[in-house]
């Protein structure tokens, strides 16, 4: 038995890229950058989740109903969040960091820390490998400029805490290095707002006149402990950089194997071809599998007569979809079948890639990837009856006035264009 | 996963939904609605309405919208009604010009 290797690195480089899904819509739809956008909550339709600055400075604030952003500016762009794309988008800059280090630690779109310990042999000293990581950035040619402006933000400290203020306080494509030694009096000017804590705790620090982290870190520790309980006590470290997290790796997880026996051995391609659907979607159900995508998948058969079988697949998009792992599986299938009957079948998926926590909640399982099919036909129909027809003629029904008196005015419809 | 239905919303594509149908009325002494046709009524019409109106059922409930005095004044009486054969709908009198109006719940 391997011990695990411990992925931990104790200085970090934060990499921010602030509203990241919107900036991947603006990157495919290049018109809306100058224009008021927004992005329907994947939860809740009814509300936005993300606002560009052209909106905000109209009033458009995230939260808020369609309705009300509408009404504050009619011009506003609404678009439907797209999650597979921007976790698809984040992988591949994941991986385009794994070149600068082993030690990726992802936390949300658009943010992740990476790992510097032992660099400077390799890249030279901070401001070199913030170098190193803004290369990658480029090179994975994602969401990191918008109308070539970059949109990204380098932090580097020791710890995921400082080098996250450290990003938050960068300008668009700079970096801010904290050099160890200088965390106290850098803190000691930021806002309370960059504390990781609660709202309620944030607006109590308000009402106390604590406005930044040297106002906390002045206070004895038992003081914000008895006043915020543990909570406090993490604040007043964090304000006075007593304690500085760890980025930590992950190594990718084992090979996942799912397999099956035919109780008579199968020939027919429906079922082989059914059987691959079953396997797949029992090994994306593998808790290992969680927060990975599927990079290299294989097939292997056991055949009648003790003969074997096996093809591999490397996908070039990693993906969590059933289908996007099948379509490979089943063209090698027709291509190069088995020689005899199946007796035995088995999915490995035997490398994978990184996802994200959002990842899990948009792609985890094979029903969410049952949904998207579904939304995938519909656009195909929507596309095929618009060009049978030359016009759209299926329609959304969106919300205007939900609350109105007048039956007319609480819903529209507008064309289904996908 | 939910995949993008790619439409940007725009309110000048809005097209407006249950808009209010004209209709033809008969209503009884005391002014409610006996039946209901969205045919123009011809002079043959009797007391009952003829073979084109519907006779309304029930009426389920009454009330009365007065808005936007600042701009163009609606005055509306709207009645919950369900017509012969179960139709629930909403009818209302304009009672600026005396139309009559129907639409869906």
């Amino acid at each position: 038995m391997t011990t695990p290797v411990v992925l931990r690195s104790d200085f970090a480089v934060c990499l921010w890229i602030p509203l990241f899904p919107l900036r991947c819509e603006e990157r495919r739809h290049p018109e809306l950058v100058h224009r008021p956008t927004a992005l329907l909550s994947p939860h809740e339709t009814r509300r936005l989740w993300q606002v560009s600055s052209t909106a905000r400075r109209l009033g458009v604030r995230s939260g808020m109903t369609v309705s009300q952003a509408i009404g504050l500016c009619p011009s506003l762009s609404l678009r439907e969040p797209d999650p597979v794309h921007y976790d698809e988008t984040f992988s591949h800059l994941l991986l385009a960091l794994e070149d600068v280090s082993p030690v990726i630690e992802p936390v949300e779109l658009g943010r992740v820390f990476v790992g510097v310990d032992g660099l400077d042999g390799l890249y030279g000293g901070p401001l070199d490998q913030a170098e190193a990581v803004t290369q990658a950035v480029r090179q994975h040619g994602g969401c990191d400029s918008t109308a070539g402006h970059p949109s990204y933000r380098l932090g580097w400290a020791r710890g995921k805490f400082l080098s996250w203020v450290a990003a938050t306080r960068a300008k668009r494509g700079t970096v801010v290095v904290v050099p160890d030694g200088e965390h106290q009096a850098f803190l000691a000017h930021q806002p309370v707002a960059v504390l990781p804590i609660t709202s309620d705790t944030h607006r109590r620090l308000r009402q106390l006149g604590l406005a930044t982290l040297g106002d906390v870190a002045r206070l004895p520790e038992p003081a914000m402990v008895s006043q915020f309980g543990a909570e406090g006590g993490r604040a007043w470290r964090l304000a006075t950089g007593k304690i500085a997290d760890p980025v930590i790796g992950h190594q990718r997880p084992e090979p996942i194997v799912a397999g099956l026996d035919f109780p008579v051995p199968a020939a027919d391609r429906t079922v082989l071809a059914h059987a691959i659907d079953t396997l797949i979607e029992r090994g994306l159900r593998h808790p290992r599998r969680t927060g990975w995508r599927v990079h290299v998948v294989r097939l292997r058969a056991m055949l009648e007569h003790g003969v074997s079988w096996l093809t591999e697949v490397i996908l070039k998009d990693p993906s969590a979809h059933r289908d996007r792992i099948a379509a490979p599986l089943n063209t090698r299938l027709e291509s190069s079948p088995p020689t005899g009957a199946v007796e035995h079948l088995a999915v490995e998926f035997t490398s994978f890639a990184r996802g994200t926590d959002e990842l899990q909640l948009f792609a985890r399982d094979a029903s969410s990837s049952a949904r998207a099919g579904r939304r995938q036909a519909l656009h195909a129909a929507a596309r095929e009856i618009e060009t049978r027809f030359k016009r759209p003629l299926l329609s959304h029904i969106v919300e205007v006035q939900p609350w109105s008196r007048l039956p007319e005015r609480r819903y529209a419809l507008i064309d289904f264009e996908p | 996963m939910v995949a993008s239905a790619r439409t940007p919303l725009r309110i000048d594509r809005l097209r407006a939904l249950n808009v209010p149908q004209s209709v033809h009325v008969l209503v009884d002494d005391h002014g409610l609605p006996t039946a209901v046709t969205n045919e123009t009524p011809d002079h043959s019409t009797t007391a009952s309405g003829g073979p084109n109106y519907r006779a309304v059922e029930e009426i389920l409930e009454i009330w009365r919208i007065d808005d936007e005095w600042w701009r163009h004044s609606l005055t509306r009486r709207y009645l919950d009604i369900v017509l012969a054969g179960g139709s629930h709908v909403i009818l209302f009198e304009d009672l600026n010009t005396g139309g009559w109006f129907l639409q869906m719940p």
